[in-house]
This record gives C-alpha cells, structure tokens and sequence, in this order.
C-alpha cells in the first residue's frame, strides 16, 4: 500500500507547472468548444505547445520517436493541465489512437501519422455512433467493401466530437457478416476532406457546436489505413472502450477540484461561507471528489500493471460524471439569480462557467456509454450477475 | 502508487478471515449482540493470543479492523486497543504505560473512553474533583480503567481512572445496535494531577485513530453487505429468473460496488499518510464522512435488495447495518468531520 507519488513524477509534475506558470493560457486561441469533460477546450495552438516539449510522445517506446516513459507521466500530465483549467481537449484521443497505432498500425499509420500526432497536429474524431446504434453499438449499419486495394465506406455517423476541426476519423464499420454479431467490424483512420465525406455541425444546447454528423458516401480508403486485424475491430474496441473511459475521465477529478475552489473562493467572497448548510454541502463535494480521484489511481495501477478489469473503469466513469452533475448543480445553487448567466455576460459570476458546467454535464452521463449500460456491466461483468437475455 | 496491500497485510488479513470464521461466525455475533453483557471474554482472549490488542500500526490495524467489521465482531476493540492506546502513547506517564500498555495488548486490561465532546458535561474543579457526565461511553461496564475528557477552567483535561474509583457510576444507555453504551456519571470522584493525561491536544491524535477504525469498521461491514446482496441477487428465483437479471436489481448492487470501493479508497489513502507521519486530519475527515454516508447506503439498499427476509432478527444484515450506523457517530459524526474538511478548504466562516 502506497499512495504518493515518486521523485521523478514530482519533478515532471513541477515541469509542467513552470510551463504553465511561463505561458499564459490567453496566449492560446481556442477553436472548439468546451464539453466540460475537464480537458478544456479544442486549442491546435495548445496542443501544438505540448507537441514541442515532447509530452505527447513522451511514453511511446524509443523506436516510435518516444522517452519511454512510465504510465504515471500521462497521468501527472494531466492533473497539472486540469487544475489550470487548459484547453488541451484533443490529447486523450490522440494518445489512445498513438497507442492502438504502436500496437497494431500499418508501416503506413506509424510512417504518416504518428509523427503528426507527437507534433500535436494530427487530432481524432470517433465515428463509432450511429443514429440507430447509440447504446447499442453494434447495431451499427456503415459498411466497408473491399474493392482492390480500398476500402469503400458508406453510412452515417453521428455525435462526433470535434468531427469539423480534428484531422483524421476514427471509423468504425462493418466489413463481413458473421454469425457471431460481434465479428466482422474493422475501423479506419480517415483523413478530414476524403472525398464523399460530408461533415456537418450539430449545435447544442449550450449554443456551441461540439458534435458533429458525418455522412460517408463511398468513402475510399486505403488498405493500409484499416487500424488493426480486419474483423477483430471489435474486440480491439472493447479493450479500448474501457482504457477509453479512463483516458476520457481520469481529468475531471482535478478539473472539478479547480472549480471546486473557485466556489470556495465565491462562497468567501460573498459571505455565503458562513451558511452552515453550504459548508457541509461543499465539504461533502470535497471528499467525493477525494473518493473520485482515488477510484482513478486505483483504475490507473490496474492498467500500468495490466491487470485485469471487469468493472474498475465503469464505475469510475459513472462516479466522475454524476459527481460532476452534483458539482454543478451545487454551483447553480450558490450562485441564485446569477447562475443562469452565460460566460462573457455583463454581471456573470465565477466567469459564468457553471452554467455551462452545468449544461455540458448533462451529456456526461450519455457520452461514452451511459451511467444506466454501464451499470449493467458493472453487475454482469463484474459482479458476474446474470445477463437479460437479448432480444434477436 | 500501489493500491494492493502488502504481503504481510494480506496474510492478516485472510488469518483473520479464517479465525473469525471459526471463532466469530454470524450465529455467534448475533447470540453476543442479543445478550445484555454482550462480551466475549474467550474471543477477546484470543484475538489477544493472535496479538490484535497491540497491533496499532495504521495501515495493518486497519485492514484489520475492517475483516472485524465484516464479521460483526463484538468488543471493545476500537475504545481500549485503538484510542485508548493511542492516546497512552502520546499523553501517557512512564508510569501508565508501563502499568497499563502491556496489559492492554494482552487483553487483561480493557480502557474505555469518553473523550467526545457531545454529551459530556464533566468540570475538574481546581480542587481536583471531578464533577458532571460523559455519554456514549462504549464497553465500560466491562472497563478496568476509563479515561475521559473534562473542562478545567481554561483547559480541556484529559484523565485516567479506574473504573472502579469512588463516585463513578456506570449507566446502561439502550442502543438499537449491538453496542454496549454508557452513561459515565461522577459526582465528586478525586483526581490526582498523576492521573492527568498530558498533552491533552492527543485526544485528537487519539480521536483521529479512532475515527480512522470506525471507518474501517464500516467499510468492511459495507464489504459483506455487498456480498451477501449479490449473492442473494444471484439464487433469490422469482417469476422463474434470479432477481439479479433485472435491472433494478443490478443497477442497485453496481451502486454497492461503488460506494464500498470509493470508501475503501479514502480509507486506505488515509491510513497510508498516516503512517507515513503526515497530518491527516482532513484525509481522516473525508474518508470518515464519506464512508459515513455511503456505507449507510450500502447498508439501506442492501436491505430494499434482500427484502422482506433481511427485516429479520436472526439475518446477519441489520447487524451489519446498526455496525455501521454506531460507527459513523462514534469519534465524531458525519457533521463534526464535514466542518473540519470546510476549514481544511478554505472556508471562512
């Protein structure tokens, strides 16, 4: 039983302080909406910055452009980034796909893209969701023939993050029908601006645009830009899916801190700290989100040690997405008659930020699998309770 | 980072496993929570053969403690072989600790303590008699000696005295749980400055010991009712299925998963600092209020989970459930440890 962290992962941590201390996050323009997962906005500029001090490639092995450095790195990476409230909101999808192209990528991926990834310029947008295929993913329809030395890839996806501004799709089709309903799915990393790839905008709730649809319309695709063994995808996508909630959460714990605080420093400011009712209500945030970060490294060892996960990883998502509600609902509450103000209004308090928070956090618990899927694997694959039985 | 405990933890912890299995099982917790006594001279005797009463270490005491609180294991464990003890070694004389401590550890000597300020109306006058009552005062009726919290003018003085001494009176207090509750009333009992505990600032230290068990005590409580839950969501057959292939039912119990995981999480984070000698007090706060809540949790829906069987006196789960209803106040309850994180954020107040 252990739970510090090491010498060298605290003189990372202190890097990348002084980084953030020496450049200022106004200094970098934003292109993409906040979702209020924690990893901020959209920012190439960002991301580009990160690129030139080699943190993006910093754990890849040796031979792929890498430090090889250990797990814990990334993680390090991103509490700092989070708690400063930085707009790095493409990095855990591009670490995850550098991480799939390492293991099984074409001489091609590892050639054209995985350079691009380690400069911060090449970002990913999942077409996984369909408009028939949300929980039920494999009820996917887009398609992909094999015609030569393509692929030719029709359908239609949807609630793409970022599809418009990121650089490559990471789509996720059929390419045989098998017996078995979960063979025969392959995925493709496709480049923005292939021919017959439409991509429009869904504007949400919030007034931003952050999803996007894509119509593929014989889409084609080189053979060697099918990321991993054809008709495995989705048992390559399955391992991903619960590295994918770790990766696509472990941020929030230290993004809710950071605004944690700045209700804290509200309540201060205000007077409101002295409401005996409030005290308790943020002290109890304050420890949950103690508990959130705790399910996090514990979910974190699991990986580094490739232990094995059943349930670790979902209900860590669950936790930090409906903690993230209560956290902004809370938000909402303290603020009364202002909580309602959008960032940049005239009178917004705390920079407007719960309102959004509060609104983004409404997709949380959807995105990613929902909190009601993923209770279901909990009980099944990791209380080992009975399935209901499927409808053919 | 590394969550797994240690070898040496494990090995406790599976030998306290199998010894309260044979020694401790349901149907023995039970007969000892329905009697008046409630006390098992012979368990106690022999965890004390295993060397628990003098374990104290923060982590291995804490793994410990959490598979007594999976069993429902009765005793005074918590008041004389942790705070007691705890604050002996931080406040005790050469004296006390050398009459005491040894004792202690060998089970011959059982201290209980009433060092929480709810319910405590003791006054030590400048004359040194000792005036006033503590409440919630655990096992005392079983007590050799009692140490407990009293003003003294300008200072809180902390003291140690025999069970027995002149003027002490003990009076039954009747609990829901299994707990064995007294009232210390003293009417006039003398004091010798010997017999002061000093610095009286380790009753925190103390308190923080103790709060830091009773959480392992509810999280392992919490740890058997998810277990037995999901087993009985697993054979519990109705309308020709197991209830556990319904969805409320599995949604309720993913829920038991991570409150219990989230508890043991903070707990162990916790007891690590602990013992790594950096001030807890706001680690030991947050994992006692968060277990506090989501133990209690786990307890509630276990019970919507098992049914109208698990209303019964003679199943194991509302001893679990009173286990951790009795710890989540005792060492400061949910809203003392929630005010002491609010400082620890920044709060003004």
């Amino acid at each position: 039983m252990e739970f510090g962290f090491s010498a060298a992962e605290q003189a990372f941590a202190d890097e990348v302080r002084a980084f953030l201390r020496d450049n200022p996050l106004d200094r970098f323009p934003l292109d993409g909406m906040d979702a209020g997962y924690g990893s901020g906005a959209h920012s190439r500029a960002f991301m580009k910055a990160l690129g030139e001090r080699g943190w993006i490639s910093m754990c890849w092995p040796e031979s792929f452009g890498g430090r090889a450095e250990p797990m814990f790195f990334k993680l390090v990476l991103f509490e700092e980034l989070a708690l400063a409230g930085a707009p790095f909101g493409p990095l855990a999808g591009s670490w995850q796909t550098a991480d799939a192209i390492i293991d099984y990528g074409t001489e091609r991926l590892r050639r054209e893209v995985l350079p691009a990834i380690a400069r911060g310029e090449a970002t990913f947008w999942q077409g996984y969701s369909e408009p028939d295929a949300g929980s039920d993913l494999l009820a996917l329809k887009t398609e992909a023939r094999r015609d030569g030395d393509h692929y030719v890839i029709r359908g239609h996806k949807i609630w793409s993050s970022h599809a418009g501004i990121a650089t490559h799709g990471l789509v996720f089709t059929r390419t045989s029908r098998e017996a078995r309903r979960s063979r025969g799915f392959s995925m493709f990393v496709v480049p923005n601006g292939t021919p017959g790839m439409d991509i429009r905008p869904i504007r949400s709730l919030t007034g931003g645009v952050y999803h996007y649809e894509v119509f593929l319309d014989d889409v084609r695709v080189p053979v060697e830009l099918m990321l991993g063994p054809e008709g495995e995808g989705f048992q390559a996508l399955l391992n991903g899916l619960d590295s994918d909630r770790f990766w696509g959460r472990f941020y929030k714990a230290p993004a809710l801190e950071r605004v944690l605080r700045r209700l804290v420093d509200h309540a201060n400011a205000t007077g409101a700290s002295a409401d005996a009712g409030l005290r308790r209500r943020l002290a109890a945030m304050a420890a949950e989100l103690a508990a959130l970060r705790v399910l996090f490294y514990r979910a974190a060892c699991l990986l580094r040690d490739g232990a094995p996960i059943t349930y670790e990883t979902a209900v860590a998502k669950i936790y930090a997405d409906e903690t993230g509600q209560k956290l902004a609902r809370l938000g909402m509450d303290l603020l009364g008659p202002w909580a309602p103000l959008r960032p940049g209004s005239h009178e917004a308090r705390v920079d407007g930020e719960i309102s959004h928070a509060y609104l983004t956090s409404l997709g949380h618990t959807i995105a990613g699998g929902t909190a009601e899927v993923l209770r279901t694997t909990v009980a099944v694959r990791g209380l080992g309770l009975p399935a209901e039985p499927r409808k053919a | 980072m590394d969550f797994r405990p240690s070898s040496a933890q494990q090995l406790l912890v599976s030998t306290a496993r199998e010894f309260l299995k044979k020694h401790c099982p349901p149907e023995r917790a039970q007969q000892i929570a329905l009697d008046s006594r409630g006390f098992d001279e012979t368990l106690w005797g022999r965890m004390a053969e295993l060397g628990w009463q003098g374990l104290l270490i923060p982590p291995d005491v804490i793994v410990l403690v959490e598979e007594m609180g999976r069993a429902s294991t009765p005793g005074p464990f918590v008041p004389s072989a942790v705070v007691a003890t705890a604050l002996l070694l931080a406040a005790g004389s050469a004296d006390h600790k050398k009459r005491l401590l040894p004792a202690m550890a060998t089970g011959e000597t059982i201290v209980s303590v009433a060092l929480d300020d709810a319910g405590n109306t003791l006054v030590l006058d400048a004359r040194g008699r000792l005036r006033g009552r503590a409440l919630f005062v655990e096992s005392a009726h079983v007590a050799h000696a009692l140490i407990v919290a009293a003003d003294a003018g300008d200072d809180r003085r902390v003291v140690l005295l025999p069970a027995d001494r002149r003027g002490v009176e003990r009076r039954p207090l009747d609990a829901i749980g299994p707990e064995k509750l007294f009232e210390v009333a003293c009417d006039g009992v003398s004091v010798v400055a010997e017999e002061w505990l000093e610095p009286a600032t380790a009753r925190r230290v103390a308190l923080q010991a103790g709060a830091l068990a009773r959480t392992a005590e509810m999280v392992g409580a919490a740890q058997r009712v998810l277990e037995l839950a999901v087993e009985h969501a697993k054979t519990r057959v109705q309308g020709g299925r197991p209830i556990g292939g319904h969805q409320a039912i599995q949604h309720a119990c993913a829920d038991l998963v991570r409150d219990v995981d989230a508890s043991r999480g903070l707990l162990y984070a916790a007891a690590w600092r602990a013992s790594e000698g950096a001030a807890p007090a706001a680690d030991v706060a947050m994992a006692k209020a968060y277990a506090s809540e989501a133990c209690l949790a786990v307890a509630r829906r276990g019970h919507q989970i098992f049914g109208a069987i698990g209303y019964c006196e003679e199943h194991p789960l509302h001893l679990l459930h009173k286990r951790i209803l009795a710890a989540s106040v005792d060492c400061g309850d949910v809203a003392t440890h929630l005010e002491q994180i609010a400082r620890a954020i920044g709060l003004r107040a």
